[in-house]
Parts: structure tokens; sequence; C-alpha cells
């Protein structure tokens, strides 16, 4: 379609670029805020003063984390716990979406697998039952209970099989004349054309497994064990929970002191700066990856 | 109960609930007594094999231990090893919340760790009556020391009379000292600049019609220089369930008009009551909001959170703030490190007739259960007197026990190895006469009796040698300990306290289901009347909506419950 340049469509663009740069700037400035907390003495951060440039600038609170062996040990976990997340989730997403990826005909009984899929989406055992599956296998405190119970994602799944029903056949067929064995066509053939929905999902696998701090909570039974989100959470507790927990002397000076908002914001800057560094490598597949993945032959 | 922490408990309550459903199912397993370890006799005897103990740990995040210290091996639990030869094993650590998760969960798989802190009663409940706890009657009756019941009977028995079933003691309850009143923190530098002597009958209370002088003047002249001062700033929640958490609460403002909102008190014809319905609440509410009209009220209140009513405070925007004697350590530090000419007088608001209405604490805070079957039920009580008796009273515990000594002035409480506090009730004067007698040189350090205080009194002369640049560590200890204790002092010596006491602490039935709307209820229409948007009028209507919502159910299922008892 052929649009004559005019004035309008110059001010709809203009207009566009405006929200767009002001959704943006929503995202950004918080961001900006809590570097800068992060940066300023603690008593011009309890006087709201502090905006989108540190007072008082001092790197005191990155020095007390850096001598926090807690939130390096903490650290060292999470990192493990996204490699071997990483690892799990890509081999059995990749192998699950391509067998039920092909038809009914070629698969038989692919639809009662694919209703399960989708039925253990929707319905899960609980957290209690959950509990007591991983505490009886014996998982507490170690990082297979975090990497364990989502070893599964059935929404990358269905991603990455939508995305293989795209592949052309002739790709498939071509590569089982050459001989060709089916394992072989999946990663000769398949996944050299899925990068884009691979980098996807990786990327789901390690912003999820990063992120969660919840799984921590419940299948660690030491703070010493806890993945770096969890270690955070618990650092984070509010202060008027605290008094309305009944407020003891102690706990409170505790929790003024471990609390304190500039220092939280530091360790949020250290915990976000692995995800800072890997978005920009995925994230030109990013969205390749979630649009193709719709389109089917 | 506070309002916004009732919603929390009514989820681990339900959560409890849902876990007595699976009680039937996962308990019961290995609930036969095992064989007891063999111990020398007497409240401290140590046993003849290591005694394992598994036990579940409620931690904090900065316990502040030595290099290499942890909560399964540090100084208490190695001097426990020394003493009573009982190895302390984890079976599971964790902070507040998530403290009461991990003992849902050990609840639901059935495996319950030897010796563990419940947090709440209702869970206490849930525990006993599926007959997981072990008995403790006869082995507190034989092995509690003396001192161990004198603290609990400085509560007249309210302290453990709530672990109580049946006659019988299931749990040893963590104490909870009186710490009323709620006090008011005024800028003492900005009376001086402004000339004003607000006490001059020296009984370090206010009236009603003072504390509006005071407020007036400060919104009028400004003495903090801002150009915006703000006069009396409240949370938004407003009220507090007990002192502890009384910050930036209208506790001292309805003390004056004998309100206690959210507490269950008793009629003298024996009818409970909720303190948020009665006509001094109407008072006292009527009261804030003619002060709001006349802008003595900060006109943002509702809005205005905790940290912006703190830096209200850090900006010197307002001078005046409530809260328990101890703000000055936790939250009035801040003022001072911003403005280093910062002082802080203490007073509290009293009656017409001069006396200050205050309630009692909920006397128990936490408990200490043994699981049922243990091979050494007793132990707990040993602990107990061991940390609560033993160290707390041996004179010499800095030569002997060195490395015990130098934990309890730095590293946390939750570090012991049992997880309630022994207090007793007149825990806060003691230390108060302790602590001021020292200062002024009329006892030795040697007789002083907590070694907390001792480090107090450090603390305090370290400061009075040179107020005008001492630490603001110093300062604080100064202005809770002389100002904010003093006040509790002088208002027990002048026998000033009018007592009330609450009936009911639990939760009911009701409760679970209506407490987070009814706190809702409460919460907006008392900020509706004090902004104005309300007519005081409708107070009534409001406590009719209370009763009609749930309110007069649970005021049902109180009265019934006190009657029981």
């Amino acid at each position: 379609m052929v649009q004559k340049k005019g004035i309008f469509s110059n001010i709809g663009k203009g207009a566009i670029y405006l929200i767009v740069f002001l959704l943006g700037l929503i995202c950004l400035l918080p961001l900006l805020n809590i570097v800068a907390v992060s940066f300023s003495g603690s008593a011009a951060v309890a006087a709201n003063k502090v905006g989108f440039l540190p007072v008082d600038f001092t790197t005191a609170a990155y020095e007390k984390i850096l001598g926090d062996d807690q939130f390096w040990r903490s650290f060292g976990i999470s990192v493990i716990r996204v490699i071997l997340g990483l690892v799990l989730n890509l081999v059995l997403i990749v192998l699950m979406a391509y067998p039920l990826s092909k038809s009914k005909r070629e698969f038989k009984g692919r639809s009662i697998y694919m209703n399960m899929l989708i039925f253990a989406m929707l319905f899960n055992g609980g957290m209690i039952p959950t509990y007591i599956v991983v505490k009886n296998l014996g998982l507490l405190n170690t990082v297979w209970a975090l990497v364990l119970p989502g070893a599964v994602p059935i929404f990358s799944v269905i991603m990455v099989m939508n995305f293989f029903m795209g592949v052309p056949k002739a790709l498939e067929e071509a590569a089982v004349i050459d001989g060709a064995t089916p394992f072989q066509v999946l990663t000769r053939v398949y996944l050299p054309c899925s990068k884009p929905v691979i980098a996807t999902v990786a990327l789901f696998s390690i912003v999820g497994n990063w992120n969660d701090f919840f799984s921590g909570l419940i299948y660690m039974t030491k703070v010493n064990n806890y993945p770096l989100q969890t270690y955070i959470q618990s650092l984070s507790v509010k202060l008027e929970d605290m008094l309305n927990a009944g407020g003891s002397l102690s706990s409170l000076v505790n929790i003024m002191d471990v609390s304190s908002q500039n220092l939280n914001a530091a360790k949020i800057v250290v915990s976000v700066i692995p995800l800072l560094m890997i978005y920009p490598l995925l994230q030109k597949y990013l969205i390749t990856g979630i649009v193709v993945g719709s389109v089917k032959e | 109960m506070s309002k916004r922490y009732m919603g929390r408990r009514i989820l681990s309550v339900s959560v409890a609930a849902a876990l007595a459903l699976s009680l039937s199912a996962c308990g019961g397993q290995n609930s036969e007594q095992e064989d007891p370890v063999a111990a020398e006799t007497g409240g401290l005897g140590a046993y003849d094999e290591t005694l394992v103990c598994n036990m579940g740990r409620s931690t904090i995040a900065n316990p502040k231990f030595p290099e290499g210290d942890s909560y399964e091996d540090n100084a208490y639990t190695r001097y426990l090893k020394e003493k009573l030869n009982v190895e302390v094993v984890d079976s599971f650590e964790a902070n507040g919340e998530d403290y009461d998760r991990q003992v849902s969960l050990a609840i639901a798989s059935g495996e319950l760790p030897d010796v563990m802190r419940v947090g709440s009663r209702d869970v206490l409940t849930e525990l006993v009556e599926n007959d997981l706890v072990a008995d403790l009657t006869d082995v507190y009756e034989e092995y509690a020391s003396d001192y161990i019941k004198e603290i609990y009977d400085s509560y007249d028995g309210r302290c453990l009379d709530e672990a109580m079933y049946d006659g019988r003691l299931m749990a040893l309850p963590g104490t909870n000292y009186d710490a009323a009143p709620c006090e008011i923190f005024i800028r003492q530098d900005w009376l001086d600049d402004l000339g004003m002597n607000i006490d001059e009958d020296g009984d370090m209370c206010l009236t009603i019609d003072e504390l509006e002088e005071v407020v007036r003047t400060f919104v009028d002249k400004d003495p903090g220089n801002t150009g915006n001062p703000v006069g009396l700033a409240f949370a938004p929640y407003l009220t507090a369930g007990d002192y502890g958490g009384s910050g930036y609460t209208m506790t001292a403002i309805g003390s004056a008009y004998q309100a206690f909102p959210g507490s269950w008190l008793m009629d003298e014809n024996g009818q409970v009551y909720n303190g948020s319905t009665t006509e001094g609440m109407k008072n006292a509410l009527a009261k804030l909001a003619e002060w709001f009209q006349e802008g003595l009220v900060d006109p943002q209140f509702g809005t205005r959170t905790w940290d912006d009513i703190t830096a209200l405070l850090t900006n010197g925007q307002t001078g005046i703030a409530f809260g328990p004697w101890h703000l000055p350590d936790w939250l009035l530090n801040n003022v001072r490190s911003m403005d280093p000419d910062a002082e802080f007088s203490a007073y509290t608001i009293c009656d017409e007739n001069g006396k200050v209405n205050v309630i009692h604490n909920n006397a128990c805070s936490g408990y200490m259960v043994v699981r049922k079957g243990y091979s050494n039920p007793e132990v707990l009580i040993k602990i107990a007197n061991l940390f609560f008796d033993d160290i707390v009273n041996d004179k010499n515990l800095e030569e002997e026990e060195p490395e015990v000594y130098e934990y309890i002035t730095t590293v946390d409480n939750s570090a012991r190895p049992i997880q309630v506090e022994l207090n007793k009730n007149t825990y806060l004067v003691d230390e108060y006469s302790d602590i001021k007698n020292c200062v002024e040189g009329n006892i030795t350090m040697d007789e002083v009796r907590s070694v907390e205080s001792k480090t107090k009194v450090e603390s305090i002369k370290r400061y009075l040698e040179d107020p005008d640049n001492a630490e603001v560590a110093d300062w604080s200890s100064y202005t809770s300990r002389m100002n904010g204790m003093g006040l509790i002092d002088h208002l027990t010596a002048a026998d000033q306290f009018e007592w009330f006491s609450p009936v009911f602490f639990d939760t009911t039935k009701t409760m679970e289901t209506n407490n987070a709307d009814l706190n809702k209820l409460q919460e907006e229409t008392f900020v509706a009347i004090v902004t104005g948007s309300k007519s005081i009028d409708e107070f009534d209507t409001f406590v009719e909506d209370w009763n009609s919502r749930g309110g007069e159910q649970i005021t049902k299922e109180v009265q019934e419950a006190v009657d029981a008892q």
C-alpha cells in the first residue's frame, strides 16, 4: 500500500515515538532511582531526597556487599542453578517438542501426550504434596530441588513444538533420503533452523531460574543454601510487617541495620547485572522466536 | 493483633487448617516414647551420653556471628554441649514468615523436629489437638529453677495460662513484658529555641490541650525552617495492636479517651467488647478530625506512608513522633544523623484526671514445644535454666565464659538454641533503675544485673562525657534509656498508670473469615472521619456495619471463650 507522506502521518509517527519513549522512561526511571539510591548516603535516602542522581555519593553499600560471604555464596548457587536448569530445560524441551511436532499419522498417541501436557500445565499438585515428594526423594538442600520440579516448562515445549511445525517438510524428507536417522534429522536439520525459538526459551529459562526465590524458601532449610534471590528476599523484610508482628527492640534494630534502603538497592543492582549482560545477546532472537513460532505451514 | 498482619494470619491459619486434614494421614508415626538418655539430677544435670536435639530454628537476616560461626555451631550451642552434653542439630532454619512456612511443612510431612518454636497459639492448638507435642507439666515442675518460676510468677499466671490445655502445660511460653505507654517524642531543641516549657508540673504527661498547643506552635513558627511544616503525622493504619507496633499511630491520643482500638476488653457487667467500637474511640477520632480541620494533622494523612513520615522527621518538617520507648534506637537515630542538634524529650498523654490509661500486653510471645515421644522432653526446661537463669545471673560470666559474654553483647539473641525470651514483667523498670543508678554512680558496674544494661551504661557514659560530639548510637542509648525508659519508670513510681486488661488475644472462627474485611472497614472509616470526608456522626453507622459484617458474631465467640475460662 502506497501512502502519501503528509504532515498527518508525520505527526502520527511523532506521537507514536513519543508514547514509546515515555513507556521506555517508565521502565527505565525506577531502575535509575535504584541505582542512585544504592550510591547515596543512608540519611539522604531516609529523608527521601534521592531522585535519579546520587546524593552524598558513597560506595559504602557496595563495600558492605563485597564483605558479605553469604551474598557471594548465594550468587554462586544461583549461577550453578541457572546453568544446570538451562541445560536440563533445553534438552527436555527439544526432546519433547520434536515428536509432538509430528502429525498424528506419524506419531500415534500424540493427542494423548498432548492432553497430558496441557492437563499438567493447568493443574499441579500444589505446594505441600510437591514438598513431600521433593523431601522424600532426599532432594532438600540440594540444587536439584530447585531445578528438577521445573525441568519441563510446558509453555516452552509448546512454543518450540509450534516452531518445529513451521520448518518445511521438504528439508526433513531430503535428509531422510540422504539416510539421516530421526535423531540426526533433529540435530542436523531442525535445531540449526530453530535458533530463534531456542534462544527465546533459553532466555525464559535463564530469567525464570535466576529470578525465582520461592522454591529456595521452601526447599532450602538452611540460609547457607539459599540462592541469591531468596537471600535478597529474606533481607528485604518490610519494617511495617515487623512492627505488626510485635516489633521487639532487637528485631527492629536488626532490621534497620540490614534492610537499609541503600544496601537493598545495591543488592538489587548487583543481582540484575548478570541478566543485563545476557539480554542484549539473546534479544535479537527474542521477537522472531515468539512471532515465527506462531506461524504454521 | 494488628490488621494488615491479620490477612497473613488468616492465610497461615487456613494453611494450618488444611494441614490438619493431612495430619491424620501423616501423623501418628513415631509417637511411642523413645528411651530417655540418663542424666545427672537437677535442673542443669548433664547427660551421660551426648543427647542429640533436632531443632527448628527461627533466624534473622543478620545475626552478626563472628567468622566461622553459624546457627548450628556458635558460642551458645558449644556452651550447651559443654554444660549439658546436648548437641543441637538444625532440622531447618528460616526467617520470620518463612519459618512459619517451614513449621507448616514439617507438620505436613509428619516429621517434627524434637524442639521448635511456634509463633501462634492457633498452631499450638492444632499440635495439641493432634497429640503431636509432649506434655511439659511434670518436667516443668521438676526441673524449672526457682528463678525461672519467679519470672513466670511475675505475670500472675497470665503467661503460663496461654500454654495450658485442660490444666496441662503443653509448651513453654515466651514472656512479653508490658511496654506501655505509647510515648511522644518531641524535639527538645526546638522547644528550647522557642522558649517553651510545655510540662510545667513536671509529671512528664501532656494533656490533649497541651499537646495541641505544642503542635500549633510548631506549625506556626516552623522551627525546622523548612517552609513547609507539618503537624502530627500518622501512618494510614492509625491504630496498633500493641505498644511495640505503636509507631506513628494514635495510640497515645486514644488512651486519653480510654480508647483501645482492636483490643478485647470487658465491662463491669462481664460483657466483652471491642475497643474500636466505643464512645471513647469516637471522641478520639472527633478530636483528630477537629485538628485536621485546623491543619494540625498532616494534610496528606491517609496517603503518607511510614517511610514518608520518617522523611518528614529527618527533614525537620515535623518534630513530633509517636512510638514505643525504644524509638530513638532505630528510628530517631536517623534524625540525629541528619541534624546533630536534634534532641528529643519523651512524654505521654494523660486524661483529664492526670491518669495514663494503658493496657497489658499479651503476656505471652511465642511457644517452645517438644515433639511427643522425644526421649528427653526435660531438655527444653534445662536449656531455659541455662540461658535465662545460669547465664543471666552469673556475676563472673565475663571471666569464666568470655566467649558467651561476648555473644550477649554483640550477637543477636536468635543464636540461642531456645527462641523465646524469658523476662520478668518488671524488666523495663528494673533495667532502668540499674542503668540510672550506675550512671549516677550510686551502684557499681558489678551490681548492674544484666549484661545488656552494662553495655548501655557504658554507652550512656560515653555520651555524657561529650554530648555534642557523641556518636549517634550513644545518643540513641541515652535518649531511649534515660528519656524513653525514664518516662515509664516515672509513671510507675508516681502511680499514674491506669491499667486495663484485654481479656482475649486469640483468633476465633469468624475472625479467620471476617477480620480482613472488618479491618479494612475500620481503616477506611477512620481515615475518612479524620480527613472530614465523613462526619463524626457516621461513627455510629460504622459500628452498625462492623456488627452486621461479622463483628457481632465474633463478639459472641469471644464472650463464649472468655466465659469458658
